[in-house]
């Protein structure tokens, strides 16, 4: 029964794919609520700023921004990688994308859980607030757990404090 | 425009079908292991004790427990446990050892130096005055000593006169009671918990007789467990030691047990 | 006349004998020691033949064993080496010779019997004795079907349990967990059941997604639970008896966090929405959902208490992670924990009167305990990563799980699930087959029916 979930799941997977080039005569829908005023950057805290287990979505657009413990506001460094996702969206208008947002496990589960889903709205509103339409974006949190650093360490901890941009078409 | 419909609706269908059949509720069912009901019964007491658990009583408890919805159990008072004087398997005084030493982030342990509770000093009769019932009395005395405790409250108890045994020698007793008295851990603290045991014992400290006073209140579960660990406690520290004069003063023994110390959080 | 005499006579001698010197002498401490119990071998009476099979599946051994396990691991019980033991068991059960047992420095002895019925159901007949005063305690049957032993065996340990301590048992009851194997990168999550003694493993979910938290409705009747199934963060709920997994409810966004009523007729949880997390309660029939907080902050981890009448949640609302206690409509928010550090995953005892949660100090995680007005606090247990306490059904221990450090290779990070009694005594390990965590204890399963 597994092999048979897996596949039927793919094949559902190729036909959305082939669905989803019908969709593109639709209208414009209702005009958008006027985008909440981005939240100011705020010091780096410990967010991290380093490069590594960042990736990108094209060349020069990393693909997540980090925080500091417990908080979910952008940095500086964030509203940056932002600005350039942003553009990467307006260029690419077909693209759609899910906001994943993350915490490090020095936390409870659960209300990690709420975090990372604090840390995912933060980009998408940011994202939003500079021209991209809401129903391209979606989000979800995985709290803690899907570490990008599975090490136990202040460097992990912050290389885990992010909200990654996935392609999601 | 109507074929690219079309072939949307089709598509569309197609999916839902295709999706449907990976959905979690449509495949193989999850079993847990069922909950086998079992019968319970009670048997008749094989022996005959005043306050041997009855049927009613096992069921009253059941439902007691049932309402007690809101209790107002704290924890119990950490004392550091001393090894039972038992034999025991090498490596289980092991495990009991390791499980002692590896308690992290230590409560702090208060150290209990209560003070000893004085005699209360109340002189009801001038000595002399009864001197010449007590040959008389003497006779009676048992009887109606019996009665007398059955009756006694909590207060009358404090008719001492002053002097019938040393602080010292009072501790000597206490601290082996102590030791011999395993509490049950259960009992909610804010309940009266106090029992008391009429001690009779030989010059040479053993015990001739002990019984619990106050058997009325027994129905109650917290009391007949509480008066069973207190006789237990009694019985295992026979013989007592003993002071080596003053007889007369010691020979029967009133003893408190009030758990309520150790039980409060 | 005489009368009156008399009267004054028996007063005068009353008074006489309190005069007579009854010392009193008060005992107000006493041992915590774990009671040394001997349990023996049970026996097979003469209603099960010789040659039938049941004589084979040695549950005259097998019972005590698991009672005297159950007992043992409880820490309030001391069970005695059975090679001590003199008195054989038909012997010990008719009546105990109890100088023997004295003798091995027992205080209560544990002895039963089994046979069949007329019906050929298998009858074990237990007996609990007070070894030092000579006396009887408790005699009870219990009636079933011989592969339900185990059963017997966890309901006799809670007779014993409750006779001794005064306190009601807890070993006839399940635990509930996730199974984790895997990479911590890519962690593969299972909903498990097992005996509350770690017997009888049992996994619910296959582990193509994620799941979290599971817990038990207190009739045992279902489990709620949160599931990523499509990559949709949502609360799920199973039907124990039909293995049927449903979506609960249907909200717009993640759903976390669930626990059901003390009636099992609501679950309550987190649902989380556009960056706000609030705390709502649906009825699993009606499907009439009620929502329970309304503030920009994050409010997860609900829990009712025992009546109902209450909840205490987890609540940032301050500014950092602390516990909450709310009225059932959500009315009355009041704060409770005040100490340094943060507070999570509050959870209400059995009993009503203490809160379990887990405490994150100076990079330390603690499980404690406070009274449910926050006064009291009392921490437990250390270590460098634990959380989510859960009470047993007796409100006296606490079930939690604990994850070792990793490396940068992902080894280490084991995750293994562990119990505290309430006093801080007896911590230890429960074994799981594979990595644990979230664990939840379910209800007495007897009481369920």
């Amino acid at each position: 029964m597994k092999i048979a979930k897996i596949s039927f799941i793919h094949l559902a997977l190729i036909f959305s794919l082939f669905l989803g080039a019908c969709t593109t005569a639709q209208k414009a829908t209702a005009p958008a609520p006027a985008p909440a005023p981005a939240p100011a950057p705020v010091a780096e805290g410990d967010a991290y700023t380093g490069t590594d287990t960042v990736k990108f979505l094209a060349d020069g657009v990393p693909d997540r921004v980090f925080f500091s413990t417990n908080k979910f506001n952008l940095t500086t460094a964030a509203v940056n990688s932002l600005n350039k996702q942003a553009a990467f969206l307006k260029a690419n208008a077909n693209l759609n994308v899910t906001i994943e947002g993350h915490a490090d496990e020095r936390g409870t589960r659960e209300y990690n859980l709420a975090l990372g889903e604090k840390r995912a709205n933060i980009v998408k509103d940011y994202l939003i607030s500079n021209g991209i339409a809401s129903n391209r974006i979606k989000v979800v949190s995985y709290g803690k757990e899907r570490p990008a650093n599975p090490a136990s360490s202040a460097l992990a901890w912050s290389q885990n404090r992010r909200s990654v941009t996935v392609r999601s078409n | 425009m109507q074929s690219s419909l079309k072939t949307s609706l089709f598509g569309h269908l197609l999916i839902i079908v295709i999706g449907s059949l990976s959905f979690p509720f449509l495949s193989k069912k999850v079993e847990i292991p069922p909950i086998i009901s079992v019968d319970l019964v009670q048997i008749s007491d094989r022996t005959n004790i005043p306050y041997a658990p009855k049927v009613s009583d096992a069921i009253k408890s059941d439902k007691k427990e049932k309402e007690r919805l809101v209790t107002t159990q704290a924890p119990p008072k950490i004392v550091p446990k001393e090894k039972p004087d038992a034999i025991p398997l090498p490596d289980k005084i092991q495990q009991i050892k390791e499980l002692i030493e590896k308690k992290q982030n230590p409560v702090k342990v208060e150290e209990k130096n209560k003070q000893v509770s004085e005699f209360e000093k109340k002189e009801i009769f001038d000595p002399n005055k009864i001197s010449a019932l007590i040959d008389k009395a003497k006779k009676e005395s048992d009887e109606i000593s019996k009665r007398a405790n059955l009756e006694a409250t909590q207060s009358q108890q404090k008719n001492f006169i002053t002097g019938t045994l040393t602080l010292s020698e009072q501790d000597a007793i206490k601290a082996q009671i102590f030791k011999c008295w395993n509490i049950p851990i259960g009992l909610p603290y804010d309940q009266n918990l106090l029992v008391r045991v009429k001690v009779k014992v030989n010059p040479e400290g053993s015990i001739i007789s002990s019984e619990i006073m106050d058997t009325g209140k027994l129905n109650q579960t917290h009391q007949k467990i509480l008066a069973e660990s207190a006789l237990r406690a009694v019985r295992l520290c026979n013989p007592l030691k003993v002071p080596k004069s003053g007889y007369e003063k010691w020979k029967e023994m009133i003893l408190n047990f009030d758990a309520r110390e150790m039980l409060k959080g | 006349m005489i009368q009156r005499i008399l009267i004054v006579v028996l007063l005068l001698l009353f008074q006489q004998n309190s005069l007579k010197a009854l010392v009193t002498i008060d005992i107000t401490r006493g041992n915590l020691d774990p009671l040394p119990t001997a349990i023996s071998d049970f026996y097979f009476d003469d209603s099960i033949k010789p040659d039938d099979s049941i004589r084979k599946s040695r549950l005259d051994k097998k019972i005590p064993e698991l009672v005297e396990n159950n007992l043992q691991r409880s820490g309030l019980f001391f069970p005695l080496e059975k090679r001590s033991f003199i008195q054989k068991p038909e012997v010990a059960h008719a009546t105990p010779r109890f100088e023997d047992w004295i003798f091995i420095k027992a205080q209560v002895l544990v002895t039963g019997k089994i046979s069949l019925d007329k019906n050929q159901r298998l009858r074990v007949e237990f007996r609990l004795w007070d070894v030092v005063s000579a006396k009887e305690l408790s005699s009870l049957a219990f009636f079933t079907t011989t592969e339900n032993w185990r059963r017997i065996s966890h309901m006799i340990s809670d007779k014993v349990y409750e006779r001794l301590t005064g306190e009601t048992g807890y070993f006839d009851s399940r635990i509930i967990y996730v199974a984790e194997t895997g990479p911590k990168t890519n962690r593969v999550k299972r909903l498990a059941v097992m005996d509350q003694d770690g017997y009888g493993v049992k996994y619910l979910t296959l582990g193509n997604e994620l799941v979290l938290t599971p817990r038990f409705s207190p009739d045992n009747k279902y489990v709620t639970y949160m599931s990523y199934f499509r990559n949709l963060p949502r609360v799920y709920l199973l039907n124990i008896e039909a293995g049927i997994q449903d979506l609960l409810g249907d909200f717009p966004g993640m759903t976390f966090a669930p626990r059901f009523s003390p009636d099992s007729k609501r679950v309550i949880m987190s649902f989380a929405k556009d960056g706000n997390s609030d705390i709502y309660a649906m009825d699993i029939k009606t499907k009439v959902v009620e929502r329970l907080t309304d503030h920009p902050s994050i409010d997860t981890s609900p829990s009712y208490s025992p009546d109902g009448s209450s909840i205490t949640f987890n609540s940032d609302r301050s500014g950092t992670q602390q516990i909450y206690t709310m009225k059932g409509d959500g009315t009355a928010v009041k704060r409770i924990s005040f100490g340094e550090g943060i507070y999570g995953t509050p959870v209400w005892s059995p009993r009503g009167d203490l809160i379990a949660f887990t405490k994150f100090f100076r990079n330390r995680f603690y499980i404690g305990v406070m009274r449910t007005d926050g006064s009291g606090e009392r921490l437990l247990t250390e270590n460098f990563y634990q959380e989510a306490p859960s009470w047993s059904p007796n409100g006296r221990v606490l079930i939690f799980y604990r994850e070792t450090p990793s490396d940068d290779k992902g080894r280490g990070g084991n995750a293994k699930l562990w119990s505290i009694d309430l006093t801080g005594y007896n911590e230890r390990m429960i074994e799981t087959p594979t990595d644990a965590s979230d664990p939840t204890w379910s209800e007495i399963l007897s009481k369920s029916k």
